[in-house]
């Protein structure tokens, strides 16, 4: 009798806004501790929640990409429950009327797409952070994080294994980063993404017990943690034991889930509507805005890549799948007219350097500008493919300008026909040995007499040229 | 010359007629303070913040609206730098780093705040005898409650201490203590006076308003304390009316909703005698009585008691012991920390009312309790919009009688939460009301309530104002009535 | 309302009630709760409820940091706390 898993993911979203969902608090991530509190993040009596508007926008574009209602008309509910890094003692969220109901979203697991729906968006905001190995005997508490804006999506249960999970997380990861909702950066706990695992067999028509995992950051981990957990459930089942309804840790290092405390379970949230928040309205008009203004997503783009740039199926696949490559796609492309040499260079040179740097282009040495005026120099023949390759190393390292690293290292490309012929025949005349080897069937030593050119130019002579040159001499 | 038992108004003309100067006023204040400890209607005063800015006003006058008022502030408003305790243990050393809006609405108008007034414990309660603080104590007896919440705003005001105070009004915090103590007490339409900065307890039902002698000076207090705030967004954004505007307008032709099914049975004679002397007062003034039908006025109670406790139970858990306010001392771990806390920090009031709140809320119960409370909330609504449809004004008594003997209520809460049986309905239908004195039992004050529609305080002002301009039971103190 | 719902409600509350105070608190809450089931008397079939007595929706801010620093004054305020963080007793996840 086999085995089938039902797995549904909770992923909590950080909108990108510049100030809190209730206060103008600033959400910029990494700052001194404590220093990005307003009153209202800090639960003071006598304060009041305001909501800020971006953090609806967002939501909504979420809500029009994956095909989902959108609730014009959403309210607010309180969550209750008491911890250290929750300072009103409850949390404002979105529990009877969401802003985004039932999307879908497109996933692709080894080359075969599958649909996954969504059961609901809703807007809720973020908890501080509890620090709890600093002090001895002591957690702090650093409220910087308390108000951030957070999107949870929830997906219904239809994720069947892990590497499905995977490829869900990744593309919803895709799609808030195309729509510039969500920097997706996992490392900053941008994204984060609890996931519900049960089992059952596959003639039974109830579905089994489920164990929450909470808080999971890395696609990796996912992937591991949920193997882990059906493991660890058919395990149980198969020895007569039933699974316990509860929230599991995943701890990386040991490779296993662990039950929280089980007073968590004793939860119950009281949601009630916030009576300080009335309902949010977004117009007809801010709707048809939104949906105007709606970021090009992968898919469109990879199309017009491929329609009206011209690039091939790979590369355009390649570079639409990643905001912040087909950023510098598009950014590049527009201060030169060679895109598809732009398109060449990412996939292949760019690409490998970000591998092996292990960064995203964003966080690279490289700026649009540069990289446009690379391309440009290569295009106008001021240097050759060969030398470009230097100079992008050499950007690569400290950001240098293209053109002035061109300049002071003297890489510009000898044109000049009359001084490479000169030269052509210089070579030829010191090499007589060579030559008649050459005349007497030994083709491949025209690259011998190619390379020395090369080595009398420092490699700076237009490769094509001095092909053609030495062709015509060797004749 | 002394301030004592002077309005707002004669003390404003005894100002600007210099026959006192500012310093004066407000070292007499203090003085007054002193003599009346016993009624302990202060928790925290403010003398030196206050004599300075009364030397400040005698150097250069201002034409401040309420430049060199003493006004006493409910310690339920934050106040920048001036500790802040809501009546409770939890708060007994907080200094908040902001002051609330209505406070800051005040100060800009020129008034001077002298203090900060004793309360039931976060407002929960209707004789100020939950205050951590002790007892506040009512002028015209030796053993009387004040009323609650505003106890101490009220006795203060009374007793002729300050000319006006700040109050807030969830149940009838402030209507209520105003009855018991013979003075004139307004609560606001929901939302006309910011909530910014003042301690929440039940959050769609709290409201602050002014506490005077009488209805002009409320006047000029609320035209003050009302503002639209961005901070708050359940503050209005509707137009204020000057509200000493229409104060003198005839009452001829209006029209008072008397409502049929207030169950006046439980009332003694007297009192039933002084609410109906009113309504015949208002007749001589032109005005006509309309029979009025509020049928689900009598379920105001309990719905209240299931909203106002949901809600406290939610807004209350802040005070944590975590970011501010008082802590347990040495708790063994997180969960000590915030049950000693909460358990130290809150009087047995406010905990009943957090425990209500948690239970009606709870999964299996909400259905029945909180979201019931809602829905015949609307009903009360309705009833009141239907009502207003044929009438100016709605009025009721606002106590069951006078004020009552500390203890007397004894152990029972909900003998106590039907002292708010006439002025709990206007809280859940956001209407604003207002208590004036128009009587005396025994030397014990009792008030008249009036309801007016929604953003229509004017209404009640105009009646309010021609009633006292034809009665002497706004004039009388615990020493006479004045000249 | 018995002693095991108390208990229940008090630690979502973060509330103990004292041994001799318990009786009274179960008694107090009965009545209460007992009081308010008046409310079943009342037909609210199709009746929607009210949250908040004002019938309007609710003005927005637009995404701007309008807060300034506060930690300086924000730590001093906290019962227990370093010139980083608030302090709390250890918390095991």
């Amino acid at each position: 009798m086999s085995w089938e898993t039902v797995i549904g993911l909770e992923i909590h979203a950080q909108l990108s806004t510049k100030s809190k969902l209730f206060s103008g608090g600033s959400t910029e991530f990494g700052a001194e501790s404590n220093t990005h509190v307003d009153l209202v993040d800090m639960g003071l009596p006598g304060v009041l929640p305001v909501a800020n508007k971006e953090a609806f926008y967002k939501a909504i574009r979420f809500g029009l990409a994956t095909g989902a209602k959108i609730n014009q008309t959403s309210s607010f509910d309180r969550k209750n429950y008491f911890y250290p890094d929750l300072p009103k003692g409850y949390q404002i969220t979105q529990m009877t009327k969401p802003i985004v109901e039932k999307g879908s979203i497109k996933i692709l697991v080894d080359d075969s797409e599958k649909i996954i729906n969504i059961t609901r968006a809703h807007l809720e905001e973020d908890a501080g952070k509890s620090i709890h190995d600093l002090f001895e005997g002591e957690t702090g508490v650093d409220l910087n994080r308390a108000g951030t804006p957070l999107l949870e999506i929830v997906s219904e249960p239809e994720i069947s294994n892990a590497k499905e999970a995977v490829a869900y997380f990744k593309a919803i990861r895709q799609l808030v980063t195309f729509l510039d909702i969500c920097d997706g950066n996992m490392a900053q706990g941008s994204m984060r993404c609890d996931v519900n695992v049960s089992v059952k067999k596959t003639d039974a028509s109830e579905l089994g017990t489920r164990a929450e995992l909470k808080n999971i950051n890395s696609f990796k981990f996912i992937e591991k943690a949920i193997n882990y957990e059906i493991d660890r459930q058919i395990r149980l089942l198969e020895s007569g034991e039933s699974v316990v309804q509860e929230t599991r840790l995943y701890d990386s290092e040991k490779n296993e889930t662990r039950s929280m405390r089980s007073k968590e379970e004793a939860n119950d949230y009281r949601y009630f509507p916030c009576p300080d928040l009335l309902p949010v309205v977004i117009s007809d008009k801010e709707l048809m805005e939104i949906k105007e203004n709606l970021p090009e997503l992968p898919e469109e783009k990879e199309n017009r890549y491929i329609k009206e740039i011209g690039l091939d199926e790979s590369e355009a696949k390649i570079i639409s799948s990643s905001k912040t490559m087909a950023n510098m796609f598009e950014d590049a492309s527009s201060k030169t007219n060679n895109a598809k040499l732009v398109a060449n260079w990412l996939v292949g040179d760019i690409s490998a350097l970000l591998n092996r740097d292990n960064i995203e282009i964003d966080e690279s040495n490289l700026s649009a500008e540069n990289f446009g005026k690379l391309i440009g120099r290569i295009s106008d023949n001021t240097i050759s493919g060969k030398i470009a390759k230097s100079v992008l190393e050499e950007v690569w390292e400290n950001g240098s300008d293209v053109d002035e690293i061109i300049e002071s290292k003297g890489l510009i490309q000898i044109q000049d026909e009359s001084l490479l012929e000169e030269i052509a025949n210089k070579v030829i005349e010191t090499n007589p040995d060579q030559v008649s080897a050459y005349k007497n069937g030994k083709d491949k030593l025209f690259g011998f007499f190619v390379g020395q050119v090369m080595k009398e130019t420092q490699g700076k002579a237009n490769p094509k040229s001095v092909n053609e040159i030495l062709k015509k001499i060797l004749s | 010359m002394t301030i004592k038992y002077k309005t707002i108004k004669e003390i404003k003309k005894m100002i600007s007629s210099k026959v006192i100067s500012n310093k004066e006023i407000v070292q007499e204040v203090y003085k007054l303070i002193k003599d009346n400890n016993h009624l302990n209607a202060f928790i925290t005063l403010n003398e030196e913040t206050s004599i300075n800015k009364a030397e400040e006003l005698d150097n250069k006058a201002s034409d401040l609206p309420l430049a060199g008022i003493p006004i006493a502030q409910k310690d339920l408003f934050c106040t920048k730098g001036l500790r802040t305790t809501c009546g409770s243990k939890i708060l007994e050393n907080f200094i908040p780093p902001y002051s609330a809006t209505v406070i800051e609405n005040l100060e800009d108008a020129g008034c001077i705040s002298v203090g900060k007034t004793n309360m039931d414990e976060f407002a929960m309660g209707s004789s100020n005898e939950t205050s951590n603080f002790g007892n506040v104590y009512n002028p015209w007896g030796d053993n009387l409650v004040p009323g609650g919440s505003s106890g101490g705003s009220a006795s203060a005001v009374a007793a002729g201490i300050v000319p006006g105070a700040s109050g807030t009004d969830t149940g009838g915090s402030i209507r209520q203590p105003a009855s018991l103590c013979g003075i004139t007490g307004l609560k606001p339409t929901y939302g006309r006076v910011s909530r910014w900065g003042m301690i929440a307890f039940a959050s769609s039902l709290d409201q602050a308003g002014p506490m005077a002698r009488t209805a002009e000076d409320c006047a000029l207090l609320l035209n003050e304390m009302c503002s639209h705030d961005i901070k708050d967004t359940t503050s209005l954004d509707e137009h204020i009316p000057n509200f000493e505007d229409n104060l003198n307008q005839s009452l001829q032709g209006k029209k008072i909703g008397v409502v049929q099914d207030l169950d006046l049975s439980s009332l003694d004679n007297e009192v039933i005698k002084v609410y109906e002397d009113s309504l015949k007062e208002f007749v001589s003034l032109g005005a006509d009585l309309v029979d009025i039908s509020l049928p689900n006025l009598s379920l105001s109670v309990p719905t209240y008691y299931v909203v106002a406790p949901a809600e406290c139970s939610s807004n209350l858990s802040r005070f944590d012991g975590v970011k501010f306010g008082r802590r347990s001392a040495n708790p063994k771990d997180l969960e000590e920390l915030y049950t000693k806390t909460r358990s130290e920090g809150f009087g047995d009031e406010v905990k009943r009312r957090i425990l209500i709140g948690s239970y009606v809320l709870s999964a299996g119960y909400y259905d029945a309790y909180y979201k019931k409370a809602q829905q015949v909330r609307r009903l009360i609504k309705n009833d009141f919009d239907e009502a207003f449809s044929g009438v100016d004004v709605i009025m009721t008594p606002t106590t069951r009688g006078p004020a009552f003997d500390i203890g007397s209520k004894g152990s029972d809460p909900i003998q106590m939460y039907l002292e708010d049986l006439f002025t709990i309905s206007s809280n859940l239908a956001g209407l604003p009301a207002m208590s004036l004195p128009n009587g005396n039992l025994d030397n014990k004050p009792i008030g008249l309530q009036i309801i007016g529609n929604f953003l229509d305080e004017s209404s009640i002002l105009n009646f309010a104002h021609m009633y006292q301009t034809r009665t002497n039971w706004h004039l009388l103190t615990p020493e006479g009535e004045k000249k | 309302m018995d002693k095991k719902t108390v208990t229940t409600i008090s630690y979502l509350s973060r509330l103990k009630i004292d041994g001799e105070k318990e009786d009274k608190i179960i008694k107090d809450l009965s009545n209460i709760i007992e009081f308010v089931d008046q409310l079943n008397d009342a037909d609210t079939s199709e009746v929607e409820p009210l949250a908040n007595p004002l019938e309007k929706t609710a003005k927005t801010r637009s995404d701007e940091v309008t807060a300034k620093n506060l930690k300086n004054e924000l730590l001093e305020i906290a019962p227990s706390s370093n010139e980083d963080y608030f302090l709390v007793p250890r918390v095991v996840e």
